[in-house]
């Protein structure tokens, strides 16, 4: 019985842990010896993929004719190839755009000094162009390439390709063999003894197909990708970076490394990494592929209609290619962003899922960003979410001089060492910030890394205008594998016989004439220097909200992100200031300049008309608002000092006084209600607008202040306005036209004499009638200009969060922000006359504060200039 | 006029009150504060009482200590000896599938390191909380004077255990009676440090490194200086906090919880909030145990008593041959607290498959259960391959195979303390034994991330927990996709 029930136990938990168990139990002869590690995922297998059979450019099966298998034959079975061939810029790589004079003759890349030309029409012609690009073909075309090599669908359908046998191929000249390759190491086919290919059957059945393992075709994985775009990093062992190769161009020219690993786990010799437990990209962490974003074109599972050509109100239209129809004919012009290059498939620019297609960004940040819209619209996401590199970057490629190993002296950011070592001291950089104008129109402050070369150029024998070509600059520097003993005379200044890296550089007119005249001597008319600079946009590498920028200072303060400068280089060859090339969708409007022997790049947001609070100003305005300011309270301390002496000489006046109650209840707490107001909002203003002057404060909470106070202003002042003309005291504001001149000169008349001889008022004040002339006129100015200029700058500037059209229909926040600024000095300016003049007011300096205060004045008993009017 | 003086007063608290609270309405406020301070949780430390002064006398043995213990703290002693630290047993309880109410502990059952306490007490019993424990004579459970109070509240330094728990020679006992305080790591540690006979041995997230943590290696002990009893509270010297292994079903009201301090949806992403009620804390704040010392994976009592060269972490002529790995990333199992099963002596097993001595309870079906770390040590154990049951050698004992390195006097010798039969023929086979990993937690930085479970590399095998596939494509348990 007892054994009974336990069976049964065992039978009970069998089944409970029972598929656990059992995926346990099959590795169990291993499992001693790896400490009981699970077996963690077998290679991924394609779950669906039909097996078939390898065949050659003849249709047989390879297996047969011993030959380099054909995909277009091979995949063409069920897939339209010649289709995919066809509608795939990878294959084209943007030459059909060059023949048909889209674009210039073939772009010339100063990075791996050649011209992107397309392959000539001539087998032979296209052969050697082959055997150049081998890296950046994946066959099939460009143009006449496609009769060599065909387009090689396992180099990114296929887990663990053999690109460098692949490359090796072609670069041997042996195109029909390197799509083969590519299956090198896969267990299906290798080079025998005999050097000849040698098909494993064993990894096929009796039919000649391929079994079921072998068959491991999958979408694009990002490794694929990564093959020639850039660093990805993917497993356990820690991620490296090798500074600035080209062998990873994506990473190289813009420090972009696409993995899920925390930067702080990474093998990378970083400063600072301890505290970077993010990963290097937020969206490898969490899953995502490269083909997630840059999906093809009509995959019915990630096509997405663009927002330009969406009705309005549809949401998503599920009419879409049927899986069958896609499979057959699966677009291979993939999905991509704005790159600032023209590169490949200009057309296809901004196609892809961008941040906002997934994300909300309204609402994400809708509950702390203040002018959300206007940061939407002016700020590209990756501006703060993107920050910083962490690998380092290309900076220069100088080609004016050539060094041993045949290339160009070049420099990279972001890393301290000896360069392209490990143990290099990597640092990172901050990507310069510029505006990007999309293909919708949208302009946008997006990240980028500037790269900047300098070269040779020449004048050919038909004047065209031509980069000295590689062969020429090693004549003029090289002489039998060596620096030439002209250069070395000129060059080697501490005469050790090498060139250092400080010695080999164009930094004097003489080593410029040097290298200029033995280019000359070459016969290459007018040979000089120019240098451009290349912005690479910078979208990858994304962070997620704990390490984006969100600090409001970051960006709105002095020494403001948007402003911060990028070094350019260390020197200027031939101090030749480098230019922006010019078709890019990015807008330079900063200013390139030298600071001791490096070169910067300094971005100037006022001339792509952003105002950014904290951190614009217009000089003027605040010298001009300061003037003002400064002169008043030089009169006013200069009256008030000479009204004191000539007191203290004359004694107290001896002036009849009575008291009146002057001022309401209400008008005093309207009065003090509004003071306070004024003055916190000049003070916070103040802060807002000089944010560096007052550290540590929040300038968040500075600006809640300065709105809710403003608000609580214009509150008052329209329920004063309401009670003055219930009351009827707006009539006091009024000045009648009639003698107000002469009046006008009888009161200041009285603060330039009178006041100082003690005389009488010249008008009386009752309650009915408490303003001077001069008063009535300055309150008009200040209640019906300064008031609504300052309340309406104000408004529309607060507005421009909901309403940006109004604030843009009057210029904008860089006029609005301005005027605010200059009406806020006149306020200041006015508090200051005024608070003077109230001392003025009675017999004793404090008298009408005093009145203010508790409602009772002192007011002289004397014979009126003016009859009183009559009281109500 | 001298009315009028308070009433500006009221009109200036006025205005300042109109300027003072809209801005406090408006003022930017952190986004939901969700979290609760987990200090507040966290039990203050009493400063305890000097006892230098009060001990005094000869104390010649163990007992003699714990006599003048009880003069003061009379109940002391009943309570330790309600506790598993000196009993070695649970209380019997009810398991579906077995006859009668049953009892686990070191006392009466199995595990797959040294095996078995039964007839091993003169090295065993150095981790008893308590006295004399011997092997050939019943043990007095019930006599106050057999627990050991300074193991847990003498300073390490001036105290330790030696053969059958009784105090080692050369120990001064007046010394390390008025060292006694509150228990500090040490204490814990000088036998859960070294369970398994050795630094980090048997449980991977428990070793001396923890008696002077740095900050990386757990984030409560090291860079928050917690002392064991801060979470394992305590109260009438019954101590919070038991798992797996030694027991059979858990009363939750027994475990220590990471909630008990902790808000269980602090986190600010929602997604990892969403994970919580699926995937226990561990899972991702103890990313890998035997971060500092290696731990003991596997343990092959097969090839012991050959003339082989020896080494710690290799091979022992009393034990085997061992595998110890640092940094070793946990298994992953469904477990709501319990066990499904657990091996106690005389159950049968195939000895051509793996008999896992204590079977984590819970499934995805089980909304209880959670994703839990567990280190796994893997084992070749003698069984009777007659009968078909694990055997429990008699090693450290007299005449153990430590002396004799004879398998079948060890075995000979357990019959009548285990009351299990031997048949005579023995053999070896695979057991398996799961250790929850909850300890070495480790801070946001170093928790786990997406990727380290949801790629194509990840560390855990969705299938074998019961989903079609990664969640994060094919959805959860609790979210469809």
């Amino acid at each position: 019985m007892m054994k009974r029930l336990q069976n049964l136990k065992f039978h009970t938990w069998g089944i409970a842990g029972g598929v656990l168990l059992a995926a346990l139990a099959l590795g169990l002869g291993i499992r001693l010896a790896s400490a009981g590690r699970l077996t963690v995922q077998e290679a991924q297998i394609s779950p669906l993929h039909p097996t078939f059979a390898l065949l050659d450019t003849d249709g047989a099966n390879v297996l047969e004719s011993g030959s380099p298998v054909s995909t277009m034959k091979t995949c063409g079975k069920c897939h339209d190839t010649a289709f995919i061939a066809s509608h795939s810029f990878h294959v084209d790589l943007g030459m059909s755009d060059i023949q048909a004079g889209n674009s210039d003759a073939g772009r010339w890349d100063p990075l791996t000094y050649r011209y992107l030309l397309p392959p000539a029409g001539s087998r032979s012609g296209a052969a050697d162009w082959l055997r150049q690009n081998t890296d950046r073909v994946v066959g099939g075309g460009p143009g006449a390439v496609a009769q060599l090599v065909e387009m090689d669908c396992f180099l990114c359908h296929t887990p663990n390709p053999n690109n460098a046998a692949r490359v090796e191929a072609l670069a041997a000249g042996e195109f029909g063999m390197a799509n083969t390759a590519t299956l090198f190491g896969t267990g299906i086919v290798a080079v025998g003894e005999d050097g000849m290919l040698a098909w494993n059957t064993a990894a096929f059945d009796a039919d000649g197909e391929l079994l079921a393992d072998y068959v491991a075709i999958q979408a694009p994985a990002n490794d694929n990708c990564a093959q020639c775009h850039g660093l990805v990093h993917t497993g356990s062992d820690p991620l490296v970076v090798t500074s600035c190769s080209l062998d990873n161009p994506q990473t190289a020219v813009t420090g972009q490394v696409i993995s899920g690993d925390k930067i702080s786990e990474s093998g990378v010799n970083l400063s600072g990494k301890s505290a970077l437990a993010r990963p290097w990209d937020i969206h490898a962490e969490r899953g995502l592929a490269c083909v997630d974003c840059h999906y093809s074109l009509n995959n019915p599972i990630a096509y997405q209609e663009s927002a330009a050509t969406k009705p309005e109100g549809l949401v998503f239209d599920p009419r879409r290619l049927d899986f069958g129809e896609y499979l057959k004919y699966p677009d291979h012009n993939f999905a991509r962003g704005e790159s600032a290059q023209y590169n490949v498939a200009p057309e296809l620019k901004g196609t892809m899922r961008r941040c906002e297609s997934c994300h909300d960004a309204q609402a994400i940040h809708a509950d702390w960003l203040p002018y959300i819209d206007t940061h939407m619209s002016t700020v590209a996401c990756e501006t703060c979410h993107i920050p910083q590199m962490y690998a380092p970057a290309i900076q220069a490629y100088d080609w004016t001089v050539l060094t041993l190993d045949d290339t160009a002296a070049s420099s990279c950011r972001g890393v301290e060492g000896i360069g392209g070592s490990v143990t290099d001291l990597v640092t990172g950089f901050q990507p310069v910030l510029m505006m990007r104008k999309n293909v919708d129109g949208d302009t946008l402050i997006a990240p980028y890394n500037l790269i900047t070369t300098w070269y040779w150029i020449y004048d050919d024998a038909q004047g065209n205008t031509r980069p000295v070509r590689l062969v020429d600059l090693e004549a003029v520097y090289f002489a039998g594998g060596q620096y030439a003993s002209k250069i070395m005379d000129a060059f080697d200044y501490d005469g050790d016989g090498a060139l250092s890296e400080t010695e080999l550089r164009i930094d004097t007119a003489d080593k410029q004439a040097l290298i200029a005249a033995r280019l000359a001597a070459l016969g290459l008319g007018n040979p000089r220097i120019v240098g451009e600079i290349q912005p690479y946009s910078i979208n990858h590498n994304v962070a997620g909200a704990g390490y984006a920028i969100s600090a409001c200072r970051a960006c709105h303060a002095d020494g403001s992100r948007l402003s911060q400068s990028m070094q350019l280089a260390d020197y200027v060859p031939g101090g030749v200031t480098p230019e922006f090339v010019d078709d890019t969708n990015v807008t330079a409007s900063g200013t390139v300049y030298q600071s001791g022997a490096a070169l910067y790049y300094q971005p100037d947001p006022a001339a792509d008309k952003l105002y950014i609070f904290g951190y614009s100003r217009y000089g003027w305005v605040d010298w001009l608002g300061g003037l003002f300011f400064l002169g008043t309270l030089v009169g006013v301390v200069g009256h008030g000092t000479l009204r004191y002496i000539l007191a203290r000489r004359r004694g107290k006046p001896t002036v009849e006084t009575k008291p009146v109650y002057m001022y309401e209840a209400y008008e005093r707490f309207w009065h003090w209600l509004q003071t306070s107001a004024i003055v916190v909002l000049l003070l916070t203003g103040l802060i807002i607008h000089r944010p560096d002057l007052f550290g540590g404060l929040s300038f968040r909470g500075l600006v809640v202040i300065h709105n809710v106070l403003a608000a609580l202003l214009a509150i008052n002042a329209l329920l004063s306005i309401f009670w003055h003309f219930i009351s009827g005291e707006i009539q006091q504001y009024i000045p009648h036209p009639y003698g107000f001149i002469d009046q006008a000169i009888v009161q200041a008349k009285y603060y330039i004499q009178g006041v100082f001889r003690h005389e009488p008022h010249p008008f009386n004040k009752t309650k009915d009638r408490k303003f001077n002339p001069l008063q009535k006129i300055t309150y008009l100015g200040l209640l019906a200009v300064l008031f609504p200029l300052q309340g309406i700058t104000g408004i529309l500037m607060w507005g421009a969060q909901q309403w940006p059209q109004y604030a843009k229909f009057l210029g904008g926040l860089p006029v609005l922000a301005a005027f605010h600024t200059l009406v806020a000095w006149l306020f200041a300016t006015f508090i200051i006359g005024h608070v003077y003049l109230t001392t003025t007011g009675g017999p004793k300096a404090l008298d009408s504060i005093k009145a203010m205060v508790t409602g009772w004045e002192d007011v002289e008993v004397h014979e009126a200039v003016e009859t009183p009017q009559k009281k109500k | 006029m001298r009315k009028i003086k308070p009433f500006w007063i009221v009109g200036a608290v006025g205005i300042l009150l109109v300027l003072v609270v809209p801005i406090v309405y408006f003022w930017p406020r952190p986004v939901e504060a969700k979290t609760q301070d987990p200090w507040s949780f966290v039990p203050a430390h009493a400063t305890h009482t000097d006892h230098a002064n009060i001990v005094s006398g000869e104390f010649a043995t163990g007992s003699d200590v714990t006599r003048a213990c009880l003069d003061c703290h009379a109940e002391a002693a009943d309570q330790v000896m309600h506790t598993t630290h000196f009993t070695w047993q649970s209380e019997p309880f009810t398991v579906p599938g077995r006859d009668g109410p049953v009892t686990i502990g070191k006392a009466n059952q199995i595990n797959n390191f040294c095996i078995s306490a039964q007839g091993n007490q003169k090295r065993c019993m150095t981790c008893h909380a308590g006295y004399n424990w011997q092997e050939d004579q019943p043990y007095d459970f019930s006599n106050p004077e057999n627990v050991d109070c300074l193991v847990c509240h003498a300073d390490t330094n001036l105290y330790a255990k030696g053969s059958y728990g009784d105090p080692a020679e050369g120990v001064d006992l007046l010394a390390a009676a008025r060292s006694v305080r509150a228990p500090n790591r040490e204490n814990c540690g000088s036998c859960h440090f070294n369970g398994g006979g050795g630094d980090n041995v048997k449980h991977g997230d428990l070793a001396q490194g923890l008696n002077f943590p740095p900050s990386d290696l757990d984030v409560h002990m090291g860079a928050n200086d917690f002392v064991c009893t801060d979470c394992h509270t305590t109260s009438d010297h019954n101590i919070k906090g038991r798992l797996v292994a030694d027991n059979y079903v858990v009363d939750p009201k027994e475990q220590v919880a990471c909630t008990d301090c902790h808000a269980a949806n602090l986190h600010a992403d929602e997604r990892i909030n969403a994970h919580v009620q699926t995937v226990a804390c561990q899972t991702c704040h103890v990313p890998a145990v035997a971060l500092d010392e290696p731990t003991k994976v596997s343990w092959d009592w097969s090839t012991a008593g050959q003339d082989l060269p020896e080494d710690h972490f290799t091979y022992l002529r009393i034990k085997g041959t061992f595998v110890y790995e640092k940094n070793v990333v946990p298994q992953y199992l469904w477990y709501n607290g319990s066990l499904s099963y657990r091996y106690l002596l005389g159950d049968k097993i195939d000895p051509n498959g793996v008999t896992v001595m204590d079977m984590p309870a819970g499934n995805i079906e089980d909304p209880t259960a959670k994703i839990f770390p567990f280190k796994l040590h893997v084992a070749m154990q003698p069984y009777d391959t007659v009968n078909n049951y694990l055997l429990a050698p008699i090693t450290a004992g007299d005449g153990g195979y430590w002396t004799t390195f004879d398998w079948n006097s060890a075995f000979t010798l357990a019959e009548p303390i285990t009351g299990l039969d031997y048949s005579g023929q023995y053999g070896f086979a695979e057991t398996w034994m799961y250790w929850p990993s909850t300890h070495m937690v480790q801070p946001a930085a170093s928790a786990l991330q997406c990727n380290d479970c949801h790629s194509a590399d990840g560390r855990i095998d969705w299938k074998a927990l019961g989903y079609p596939g990664d969640p994060m494509v094919w959805g959860g348990r609790f979210q469809r996709k």
